[in-house]
């Protein structure tokens, strides 16, 4: 994950010192890693080491104590840079259809009624919920939910994904079916995500690297590169290793 | 098949109830009571004789329900037009909120009929004064609803937002705004109610047509039929705006019905 010299891929997103006190709770602890573009990192870390601290410090809904956040090399900013964002929690819109939770992002890009047309359907299509366009969110489930989510974020193509445990509320069977469709739209697309979870199977399932973070205040432990060959297979003994060395790494007590 | 089922039944029991409220009427009005108060088939009669062809006072029925029609709908669109950018500006912006917060919290629990005498010395005994006193009972509830309705908009649909690249006036209106609209539609309705109950109180100080008016003259006269044929007049009304308002609201909210 770390671009050193000599490295062919490039840098996306830099994270120089950042800190991150609510009044005198230290939080965020001086973290400094970089993502390489195109790459998926997981980010896990014990409960309540703040993870959602670290996404939101890194996307500026929160304003970072001190530190520095660049993307592509400059300080990030995301009504300029491509960002999109995936909450734990549903974030449609409940006053929109499906079809206008997924234009939303393309409606504030201005993009072109033919190009946002094109890219709804597209969209639509891959996470199947084209015969669903006209419902409304309180009509779907859960997990339809978060594939509108899904959804709203791909279609705006962004340069950076950032996912905050967005399966962390569904049955295993549709996180499963969910992690499957991320990586196909990863693969497809070949956008940066940075994936927050609690669950270290699923990080090893989808990361390309993954960060382990420590107890508050919190600093970056380890990182790991994961070079199992996908699809993954849980119950390969490469696997379970590595799932095992991440939960050594994330254990506390 | 099933939601006309259930409509069939609905009217069956709407029309028993009706059936057993005016029976009930008609029977206890038979005795001593109908010294005081006249029966259903009086009152009805005069209902309609009034409505489009005699009249009481210089107007029939119609045209008195018309004038307070007019004057609660000028008062409550102006209350609510400036109670909804009132109440989403104060919801949305703490600089607003801290500067109107603390006078509104003062005017709110005050009741519209209170400021009769304020209304009458200061604005007259003409049309200005009612469609003030309407103006306010409409104002407050739309105000507090769009209030808090804006205040507690879901952060997530905002980080959502914000994340995609929209800016604040974006957010206000794509975000804010449409989140609001349940509570803004609740404010409306009981304001509605509310300003119904103010024209009717505003026409019985002064006035010399609308239904508070036919009631206020039924009692200077004597005449318990013309006040019956105000109140059932108010009630119809009233039922009336109800239903138009229901069914506008499950136009522009659809999205949050739960039958969804």
């Amino acid at each position: 994950m770390e671009a050193k010299a000599g490295n062919e891929r490039q840098v996306k997103v830099q994270v120089n010192h950042l800190t991150k006190k609510f009044g005198d709770l230290l939080v965020l602890d001086d973290i400094s890693f970089d993502v390489e573009k195109g790459d998926l990192l997981c980010v896990v870390g014990p409960t309540g080491c703040g993870k959602t601290t670290f996404l939101n410090s890194l996307t500026k809904i929160y304003d970072i104590t001190s530190g520095e956040i660049l993307l592509d090399s400059h300080p990030v900013d995301p009504k300029k840079d491509h960002i999109a964002y995936i909450f734990q929690g549903n974030s449609t819109m409940p006053w929109l259809t499906v079809e206008q939770n997924v234009s939303f992002g393309l409606d504030i890009k201005h993009v072109p009624q033919e190009k946002k047309r094109e890219l709804v359907d597209k969209y639509l299509e891959i996470v199947g919920l084209t015969k669903y366009r006209k419902y409304y969110p309180k009509q779907l489930s859960a997990s339809m939910l978060q594939r509108v989510s899904i959804a709203r974020a791909f279609a705006t193509e962004p340069e950076l994904l950032l996912m905050d445990e967005p399966y962390g509320q569904l049955d295993i069977e549709l996180r499963f079916k969910l992690e499957d469709e991320l990586i196909r739209l990863w693969e497809m697309t070949g956008t940066t995500v940075i994936f927050i979870t609690h669950n270290i199977e699923e990080a090893v399932y989808l990361g390309e690297h993954i960060m382990v973070l420590t107890n508050k205040p919190t600093t970056v432990k380890q990182t790991l590169q994961n070079d199992l060959p996908r699809p993954r297979d849980i119950a390969a003994p490469e696997f379970v290793r590595l799932r095992e060395e991440v939960t050594e790494l994330i254990k506390w007590w | 098949m099933k939601k006309k089922t259930f409509n069939i039944a609905e009217l069956i029991c709407a029309v028993i109830s009706l059936a057993v409220f005016f029976g009930i009427w008609h029977l206890g009005t038979r005795g001593e009571l109908g010294k005081l108060m006249p029966g259903p088939l009086p009152v009805i009669e005069k209902f309609l004789q009034t409505l489009f062809g005699g009249k009481i006072g210089s107007s029939t029925l119609i045209v008195h329900v018309a004038y307070s029609l007019a004057r609660v709908m000028i008062g409550y669109f102006i209350g609510a037009a400036v109670g909804i950018v009132l109440g989403l500006s104060m919801g949305w912006s703490p600089l607003i909120e801290a500067i109107f917060a603390p006078l509104f919290r003062i005017i709110r629990p005050i009741p519209p009929i209170a400021w009769i005498p304020i209304s009458i010395i200061w604005i007259g005994l003409g049309e200005d004064a009612k469609i003030f006193l309407i103006f306010l009972a409409s104002f407050c509830y739309v105000t507090q609803n769009a209030w808090s309705g804006a205040k507690n908009v879901n952060p997530e649909y905002m980080n959502a937002a914000r994340m995609l690249g929209a800016g604040k006036s974006r957010i206000l209106f794509t975000v804010v705004l449409p989140a609001s609209i349940p509570p803004i539609f609740a404010g409306l309705q009981v304001a509605l109610s509310s300003c119904w109950a103010t024209v009717l109180a505003a026409e019985m100080v002064r006035s010399s047509e609308g239904l508070g008016w036919i009631i206020i003259a039924g009692m200077n006269n004597n005449d318990m039929n013309q006040i019956m044929t105000g109140i059932l007049a108010i009630g119809l009304v009233g039922m009336m705006l109800s239903t138009i308002f229901r069914k506008v609201e499950a136009r522009l909210c659809r999205w949050n019905r739960s039958e969804n």
